[in-house]
């Protein structure tokens, strides 16, 4: 077995010593650091990219809050001017309510005013017509002429028997 | 069987050049070349993949940074924080045994670590600096790892040389291991390549399908030995911190 012959036993053993040396400094010194930079820099671009979307995510939620704000702000305004609006509207309707209900009023009272009035014109008519009626009728039944007073205190006096 | 057909063959050093230094033989041979091979491999690929250091990375940055990461975890896992002073020595030793492996996959390349001496030599600078390692940490209390607590008094003297011998057969262990997957692969694939010529008519294909199905399961030998290697030096490493 080639493996047990001692004859290279030195060599192998120098040339390893020699190359195995030489790997080991030359990684060491400068492949191992080259790939650590890399590796290092990647790291902080990673870590440098999550803290700016961090910052970013922040932001957008600041904006959004301030958003929401205005939103809220808008919205309590809006409610604001539409109750004013409501109210105004509101005192505006009563107004006018009242103000038509007091010409209601007047017109109805002028009406109730007017019917009496008529009322009273009629029953006077009415009156003069029994009068007239009456005195025709007694002329012609009893050639008695009775006077207008006479006739009248006599209605008067029957008046409420009519109804 | 003739020497020059052996399976063994494969495994003869040739020197290629004659060098001697201070009376001793330090023939630059095809081991010493399958070595040079794979620390340019390793160095260059490892350079060159990260010269741009791009922090969006090419695929083949990508296999570097992923090598490293493997690496890297593996330590970190096995041994903690501590363990990042090792991770030049570990990964070092990691992609030397991988990519010689790998170089000795290619026909007519010799696979330098099929040859006990090299394991071995790696496993003893392990154990020899776990071991020093184990002194500077934890003084003469370093022999304490010996000591196995909860365990009657009467059975110390039975666990406590066990316990010796398998610290002293780890740097034997961990070469031999490697050495023997490395040996025994090769030599297999070795034997069926004879087949294919020696079998008669068009049975041969029989013997070179195995051959394929054997590299394949070669390769993964290769990265799995070089794995063991890389996550045995850290266990070793973690018992220099922790010794229970």
């Amino acid at each position: 077995m080639p493996q047990l012959n001692p004859e290279f036993f030195v060599s192998q053993l120098f040339w390893l010593a020699v190359f195995f040396t030489f790997l080991f400094v030359f990684l060491w010194r400068v492949s191992l650091p080259r790939i650590t930079t890399v590796l290092e820099k990647r790291q902080n671009k990673i870590d440098e990219n999550l803290s700016s979307a961090k910052e970013l995510q922040e932001r957008a939620m600041e904006i959004e809050k301030k958003i929401n704000d205005q939103i809220n702000k808008a919205k309590l305004e809006t409610d604001e001017k539409i109750k004013e609006t409501i109210n105004a509207l509101q005192e505006d309707v009563s107004l006018q309510l009242s103000s038509l209900d007091k010409d209601l009023e007047k017109k109805v009272s002028d009406a109730e005013k007017e019917i009496l009035k008529s009322k009273d014109d009629q029953i006077k008519n009415i009156n003069n017509e029994i009068v007239n009626i009456t005195k025709l009728t007694v002329g012609k039944i009893t050639d008695i002429e009775l006077s207008d007073n006479e006739l009248n205190k006599v209605i008067e006096t029957h008046k409420g028997n009519f109804n | 069987m003739a020497a020059k057909d052996s399976p063994l063959k494969q495994f003869e050093i040739d020197p290629i050049s004659n060098i001697e230094l201070g009376g001793y033989n330090i023939s630059f041979t095809n081991s010493s070349f399958a070595m040079l091979i794979t620390v340019l491999v390793i160095t260059l690929f490892l350079t060159l993949t990260v010269n741009t250091r791009s922090i969006i990375p090419s695929r083949m940055q990508l296999i570097s940074e992923l090598i490293y990461n493997f690496i890297a975890q593996l330590l970190s896992d096995t041994v903690g924080d501590n363990g990042k002073r090792y991770f030049p020595f570990v990964f070092s030793l990691f992609m030397f045994v991988l990519i010689g492996n790998m170089v000795g996959m290619i026909p007519y390349q010799f696979t330098f670590t099929s040859h006990i001496i090299v394991t071995f030599a790696l496993a003893a600078v392990v154990f020899i600096g776990v071991t020093i390692l184990g002194f500077i940490n934890h003084g003469i209390k370093f022999f304490t790892f010996f000591y196995i607590p909860g365990v009657p008094f009467y059975m110390h003297p039975l666990l406590i040389p066990i316990e010796v011998i398998s610290y002293l057969s780890r740097p034997i262990s961990l070469s031999v291991r490697l050495f023997a997957n490395m040996l025994a692969g090769h030599t297999l694939l070795k034997v069926f390549a004879g087949f294919v010529v020696s079998m008669p008519f068009f049975t041969g294909v029989f013997p070179l399908a195995f051959i394929v199905a054997l590299t394949g399961l070669e390769i993964l030998i290769a990265f799995l030995q070089a794995y063991v290697f890389a996550i045995l030096t850290c266990l070793y490493i973690n018992d220099a911190y922790h010794l229970h």
